[in-house]
Formats: C-alpha cells, structure tokens, sequence
C-alpha cells in the first residue's frame, strides 16, 4: 500500500512550484524497473505469446501455396510478445498509464526518472535525462555496427576465398541481407542517436529535451527492435537483400517476419525521436540564438529529423503490407490477386532514398561543426552550408525512382528522374565546397576529430562522383546491380557516414566522458581503417567495372584478384576498427581528463562544466554572436576599444 | 525566491503555456507523420485501383460493366463482391460527432465551464467506443475476405488503419476525461483538451480519405489491364 504524502511546493530554479500529490517514494514503480526486468517481461512474454498461439493453430493450417501456417504465428506472435513484454518490463508504459488516470509525475519523480542519483544504475533504466539516453544509443549503435561489421567480415572470407565454399548459399543470402539492413540502421542512428540526444540539447541552451521520456521511449524501441533483427538469421535468414523485394520477400522463410517486426518498430523509434528533436531545436533554443546563430550541427540534426518524420512511414507501410500478405493472405504485392511488386518498390525506395541522407547529412554537419575549432575560422559560407542543407531535404524526396530504372517500372519517368538525381547533387557539392572553402587558408590545429575529416572529405567526394555515374540512365543500366554500386554506397555510407560519426564522437568525447579520445591510438585505428577502406571498395569498383554482380557467392575466376584484395582490405578495416573501438573502452576507463572545452570552441555545450550537471546550465545562457567568430576581431570589442579611445582623447583635450 | 502567480508545470517550473506550445508543435509533427502513413496507403490502393493487375482489383464475383475486367482465379464461383459504400460515411458521421464533443469540452474548459468538459470529454468517450463497434462490425460483415483480390486486401487495410486510430483515440479519450473529473483540465490549463481535440480532427480527415476512396474509386479504371506473373491461359 503506498503512503500518500502531501508535497505542497518545491522550489524550481529559485521558484516556488506547486506539486501534485506525491504517491510513495519517488519514481513510484519505476524503482523497481530496469533493463533486466524488461528482458524477463519480453522473453516471458514472448514465450507465453508463442505457446498460446502454438496451442491455438491448427497443424493443418496451411497458406494458398499449402505452406504450413503455424511457424509464421508462432514466430509472429512471439515477436509481438517480445515486444510488447520488453516495453512493459521495463516500465515504457508506466508514464501513459499515470497520465490517464491522472497520477501526475512530481518533480520528485522527474528527477528520479531522469536518473539523479542513481550512479550508473541509470544506463540501465527507462532513464529520461538526454545526456544519458545518448551514452545509451551510443552503446547500442556500437554494438549493432559491430554485429554487421562480424558478418561483413564473414561474408568477405566467403568471398575472399574463392577456391572453396563456407556458407551454403541461402546462409550466404541471409548474412548479406542482415548486414545490409542491420548497417543501414545502425548508421541511420550512428550520430542522431548519441550525439543528437546528448549534444544537441547543449548547443542550443536547452536544459533537457522537450519530450524527456519520448527520448526514453525512441531508445528503449530501437533496443527492442534489433534483437529481433537478429532472430530472423535462426529463423531462415533475410535471403534477398535489405531492400527485401517483393515477391522474393513473401516467399521467404518466417525470418522475414523479424526483419518486418523490426522495421515497424524502429519506424516508430525514429518518429518518436524525429518529432522530439524537432520540437526541442524550434522551441527550446536560447536567447538570441537566432537561425543565424545556430550551429551548422543542428541544422543537419533537423533535417536528419524532418527526412525521417516523413519517408520512414512509407518504410514501415511497405513491411506492414508485406506482412499482411504474408500473414493474412492479403494481395497488395502478389500480382496473381490484383498486387503490384512495383507499389513495394514505390513504397520502399519513398524512404529508402532519403534515407542516404539521414545518414550523410548528420555526419556532414557534424565535419562542418568540428572544422571551425580546428581551424580558428569561421566555417565558409555558413549561409551556403544552410542551403546545401535545405536543398537536399527538398530533393531527398524527389529522387526515389532512380533506384528502379531497370525495374521496367515506368521508363518515361526515368529521364525526370536522372534530372532530379543529379540535381541533388548540386546542394550535396555545396556542402562539400564549404568545407573545402573552410580548409582554404586555415591554420589545421591537426587532432583525431580533423583527421577524420579528411577522410570523409575525400571518401565523400569518390562517393559523390560515382554517384553521378549511377544517376544517369545509360551508365546505370550497365551497373546496376554490380558490385559498383556496391563500392559507390559504402564510399558514401560508410566512408562519409561512419567517418563522420568517428570525427563526431573523437570531438565529443570530452564533453561525454570528461575524458580525452587516446589520439595515438585512435589515430592509428582510424587510418588503419581508413587504408583497408580504400582497398576494399577501390578493388570492388574494378570488379564491378569488369562486370560482377553483387548479391553472388560462386562467380567466374576472372574476378578473383579483386576479391582476394578486397578481403585483405576488409581485414585491415576490422583491425582499424578493433583499434578505435579499443581506444574508446581504453580512454572512457583510464584516459587524460579533459577540461570542461579542451577544443576552446565558442558553442555552448562546451560552455558547461564536465561532468555536465543534471539541469545543464545553472542560468539558462543567452546568445550574442554568431557560433563561429575564430579568428575574427569581436566587434563589440572593437566597439568598446573606439570608444575607449575616444574618451582617452577627449580627456587629453581637457 | 518567487512563487509562481500563473500554472506551471510541476517538473519544469516552465509556465503551462510554454508546456502547451512545446506540446501543440510535437502533436503537429506527430499528425504529420501520421499524415505519410496516410498518404502510404491511399497511394497503395489507388495505385492498385489504377493498375488492375491482371484483372485482379475488383472480388471475383463482383458484377462489372462490360468493359471492365474480373479475375479468373479463383475459377470456382464466388460471392465476394465490392463493399457497401454507405457504413463508411456512417462511420465518419459518428466520429464526427465524437469529435464535435470533444471540441464542446475543450471550449466548455476555455471558458469555466467544468462540467461541460467533463461531459464532453465523457460523451465524446462512449460515441468513440460506438464508432469502434461500428468499424468492428463492419470490417467482420464485408463481402469479401482478405484473399479476394487487391480491393478487398486495400480495403480491409483501410479499416485496420480506422481501427488503429480509435484505439488511440480512446485511450485519449479516456484520459482527457479522467483527468477532467480529477480538475486537472480546467480553464488555466486546457491545452490537453485542445490537443485531443486537433487530433480527433485529423483522424476524421483519415477517415474522409478513406470514405471517398471506398466510395468513388471502386471499379478499377484500367479496362485492358496486364496480364503477368501467372501462368493461367489467356
């Protein structure tokens, strides 16, 4: 029974705030909620989920094609439970439940909630403080890179040895499959997920997120969504791809269901945190900063958000309809009964095009953000930056189709799409001019989080090019599906993608962990990785240029040489990655302690002391100058130097 | 040290109106993503609508002019046929009117009035679990199954998309009027009402798509449809 005690005021910031009844100690419930009860809730969940549906499906029953129906229940029901389980356990609904029936949360709660006091018991809770849910995404982002990167690796070695065979083909198929997409969202989250939520509050003056347990509830989604991404692989794999076509994707084992599953929820995740990084970026902005005044970081935040508000939901809408073929024996993509393979592409690449540059434009931003303060100037053409910016959200949306050239799919809009493809590049090449013109004349101040720029410069700029290649229709219709393309999305995904993101993280390092990034050995891990990179995706360019398609296990002798290089490269990338990976665990442990702005960068997140107190900022501050003023004579000062000297002589004159 | 003179939020400290303009923002946003997966599945079914892929659009034994084109699988009779158009709008009506209730109640709090918010958030409440019913029984009495070609699956997709929406809405519902009773929404902070009742509007939009759909693109334009991927004889 709890105790209900009457909390009339608590002071606020130096206010006197009134306080609905507090019910028991703080955090109610939620004190005895964390991640293991919430794997107890989804494992007992799903196993309950699973044996009543079991109980439930008659062993005959059976699809059209007279496939048994009862795995694809079992497994679809088990899902569900894991879901639903997991969110429960670890209290995702306590918050909504309070809301309707009108048990407000106290100020008490909030803060334990927000984890005060709590150690490091924290990362372990539905915590709703945004430093904390970035520590946490940042955990899970590495480790689900880290599961696709394994199967790169693996699917490498299979390449690589061109003599034998170590996977059977459907084994093969679902590990590149799992790669793909397990990739695709981990770079996806790779720098909004940890740097969005801890970063992006601070620049702009906030003292939290708008929504707090949004934020909680966008990261406990995306934990609950990859486990089941990677049950599919037991359940029969991902056998055709990511992009999981249709009609390949219904006749697929029940492990298609997980990637399904998976996708709905993480679409969920992703507008959840879209709407609350938005709103955060709008509303809760300091004094003063006005959009002059907001970082490069932020804009590319913001459009990261606004791409993924509106396309991810024709994702989730494809997998949902997928799933209703599958599991209700519904007809959108089965052309026997009235579907269309080409509505799934429609609805796929409606997201799955913008989606290139949720990932890119972040990592970009995050370049642009770290150049000023390494090169004591301002960033060129801010201005021209916003534009690049803008001008790639408004096209992101326009380009969808030039996947689908050799589809069949409406060759009459082929041509408009080339154009619109290769108009997006302009603003993409704006970008790139930026930091260019950035560079031009610098004085480089040359630490890890620079070096890393480089490399997304360059690895952007053999991404881009190629990219025009594959953008018009005659070039395309010889490369498509080859391991050119290939090579082209991971220059760019990858190589500027997750290279941004290691320049993001080497620069914020600090300021999360109050600790220096080991730049001897980050920097050796991040050319090592560099260097593999190049000879893996340089070599796969050749091969895809002799004319080897991609998605092939056995394939003809004459594309050996690339392969074995490629594999070799991949391995010096793996052993890059090992080596940066072991600087983070190595300087988060034990590394030099950094002061609160090691970098002396003007922005204010860095204008708050590490560790970075709870509420942020003590005085909320206000902003008056533009963020990136290296270099250039403050002319407030210059100002207050005239007038000095106008009295000195005035005095004299006396 | 001061005390606040107007509401504010007990976490925060900010004043209510900050709270409500945070809110109202992120409901917009959230409407529009909602508004994409909308737009998801008018495009899914009038793309299929459009296209009549393999003469597949319309039920197998739905009556057609005689120009347009039936499916010839399966090749037994069947009775499935297109939906009754009237119960959609009949849908929308209710909702309508559940909306129109919850817009009583934000307004009856706007000006003091408590007890028309309660009434309101409550009526609105009962009219919605009527318009949950409604869809219910309307998706279980359609002449046609799921398997009965591309119409019914864009259809019954529909109506589990109208049923989605009200299982929200309830659990808006529910909450706005609890926390009516409780005087929690009152004339200093009402934006919850007003919240609930934005978002009741565009779930009635959801619904209208999907009424006029349903109503006025129904037998399939594409009278020459392509025929592929099957192996049934021409």
């Amino acid at each position: 029974m709890s105790v209900e005690t009457a909390v009339e005021t608590k002071t606020i910031f130096g206010s006197e705030v009134p306080q609905p009844p507090q019910h028991g100690a703080a955090g109610g419930v939620m004190r005895g909620l964390n991640f293991g009860t919430g794997l107890v809730g989804g494992i007992g969940l799903a196993a309950v989920a699973g044996w009543i549906t079991a109980i439930l499906t008659p062993s005959s029953a059976s699809n059209a094609s007279f496939a048994p129906m009862e795995p694809t229940y079992v497994y679809l029901a088990v899902l569900l439970g894991w879901v639903v389980g997991f969110m429960l356990g670890i209290g995702a609904f306590v918050g909504p439940l309070r809301w309707v029936v009108g048990r407000d949360v106290t100020h008490a709660d909030a803060e334990y909630m927000a984890g005060k006091d709590l150690g490091r018991k924290r990362y372990w809770k539905y915590t709703t403080d945004h430093k904390v849910v970035g520590i946490q995404y940042l955990i899970v982002t590495m480790l689900l890179l880290g599961f696709a990167g394994l199967l790169a690796m693996l699917i490498r070695t299979e390449l690589g040895m061109t003599w034998t065979s170590l996977f059977t083909p459907a084994f093969y198929n679902s590990m590149i499959g799992t790669h793909g997409i397990a990739m695709i969202i981990g770079m996806i989250v790779v720098v909004s997920g940890p740097l969005g939520n801890f970063i992006v509050p601070m620049m702009i003056g906030a003292r939290d997120m708008a929504f707090p347990r949004l934020n909680a509830l966008s990261l406990w989604l995306f934990v609950a969504a990859v486990p089941m991404l990677v049950s599919s692989m037991f359940m029969g794999g991902i056998q055709d791809g990511w992009s999981v076509y249709q009609p390949l994707a219904s006749q697929a084992p029940v492990g298609m269901l997980g990637y399904q599953m998976t996708i709905i929820v993480f679409a969920i995740s992703t507008a959840v945190a879209s709407v609350n990084l938005m709103t955060t970026i709008l509303t809760m902005r300091a004094k003063g900063m006005t959009w002059s005044r907001t970082p490069i970081f932020v804009y590319g935040i913001f459009a990261a958000s606004i791409m993924g508000l509106y396309a991810f939901p024709f994702f989730q809408y494809s997998q949902i309809l997928g799933l209703a073929d599958r599991v209700f024996a519904t007809s959108f993509f089965d052309p026997l009964n009235g579907g269309s393979v080409w509505l799934y592409e429609n609805l796929f690449w409606l997201l799955g095009h913008p989606e290139v540059y949720v990932i890119l434009i972040p990592s970009t931003a995050v370049a642009l953000e770290l150049m000023p303060v390494f090169l004591r100037k301002p960033l060129f053409s801010f201005n021209f930056a916003v534009a690049g910016i803008v001008g790639v959200v408004a096209l992101s949306g326009l380009v969808w189709a030039h996947h689908m050239y050799m589809t069949g799919w409406a060759p009459a809009a082929n041509y408009p799409f080339m154009l619109s493809t290769e108009l997006i590049s302009i603003p993409v090449g704006f970008l790139v001019l930026v930091a260019i013109g950035t560079f031009w004349r610098g004085t480089a101040w040359t630490r890890l989080p620079l070096m890393a720029v480089y490399a997304v410069i360059f690895n952007k700029m053999i991404g881009g090019v190629t990219g025009v290649y594959l953008s018009d229709v005659p070039a395309d219709q010889y490369f498509h599906g080859s391991m050119f393309v290939v090579a082209h999305f991971h220059f760019m995904l990858m190589g500027a993608g997750l290279f941004g993101a290691m320049a993001g993280i080497a620069y914020f390092f600090p300021k999360m962990t109050g600790r220096f990034l080991d730049e001897r050995t980050g920097s050796i891990g991040l050319w090592t990785a560099f260097v593999g990179f190049q000879i893996t995706f340089i070599s796969m360019f050749v091969a895809g240029l002799q004319g080897q398609p991609r998605r092939v296990l056995d394939f003809d002798d004459q594309f050996n040489l690339s392969n074995w290089i490629s594999t070799i490269g991949a391995y010096v990338i793996g052993i890059g990655m090992l080596i940066f990976l072991s600087a983070i665990i190595n300087s988060w442990r034990s590394g030099v302690i950094a002061s609160s702005n090691p970098w002396g960068s003007k922005s204010l997140e860095w204008q708050t002391e590490t560790p970075v107190p709870l509420e942020n900022f003590p005085v909320l501050p206000v902003v008056t100058e533009r963020p990136y003023n290296y270099g250039v004579p403050d002319p407030y000062e210059a100002e207050l130097d005239s007038i000095d000297e106008d009295l000195t002589e005035k005095a004299g004159t006396k | 040290m001061s005390t606040s003179t107007f509401p504010v939020s007990p976490t925060t400290g900010e004043p209510i109106s900050t709270i409500a303009r945070r809110s109202r923002l992120g409901l917009w946003l959230v409407i529009v993503a909602d508004i994409a997966g909308t737009i998801a599945l008018v495009i899914s079914y009038t793309y299929l609508w459009s296209l009549n892929v393999n003469g597949g659009w319309a039920p197998p034994g739905a009556t057609l002019t005689a120009n347009q084109t039936n499916s010839t699988l399966p090749t037994t009779p069947s009775t499935a046929t297109f939906a009754v158009e009237w119960p959609f709008w009949g849908i929308l009506l209710v909702l309508i009117v559940a909306t129109a209730l919850m817009w009583f109640g934000y307004r009856s709090a706007r000006s003091g009035n408590h007890a028309g918010l309660i009434a309101g958030a409550g009526l609105s409440f009962l009219v919605t679990v009527a318009v949950l019913v409604f869809q219910w029984i309307q998706m279980s009495t359609f002449p046609f199954g799921a398997g009965d070609g591309a119409y019914a699956s864009a259809v019954l997709l529909l109506c589990a998309s109208n049923i989605f929406h009200l299982f929200l809405l309830l659990f808006i519902g529910m909450g706005i009027f609890m926390r009516a009773r409780k005087g929690l929404i009152d004339k200093t902070n009402w934006y919850q009402a007003q919240l609930a009742s934005y978002y009741m509007t565009w779930v009635c939009i959801a619904f209208l798509l999907g009424a006029i759909l349903t109503t006025f693109l129904v037998e399939s334009p594409n009278t020459d449809p392509a025929i592929f991927g099957t192996f049934k004889q021409q």
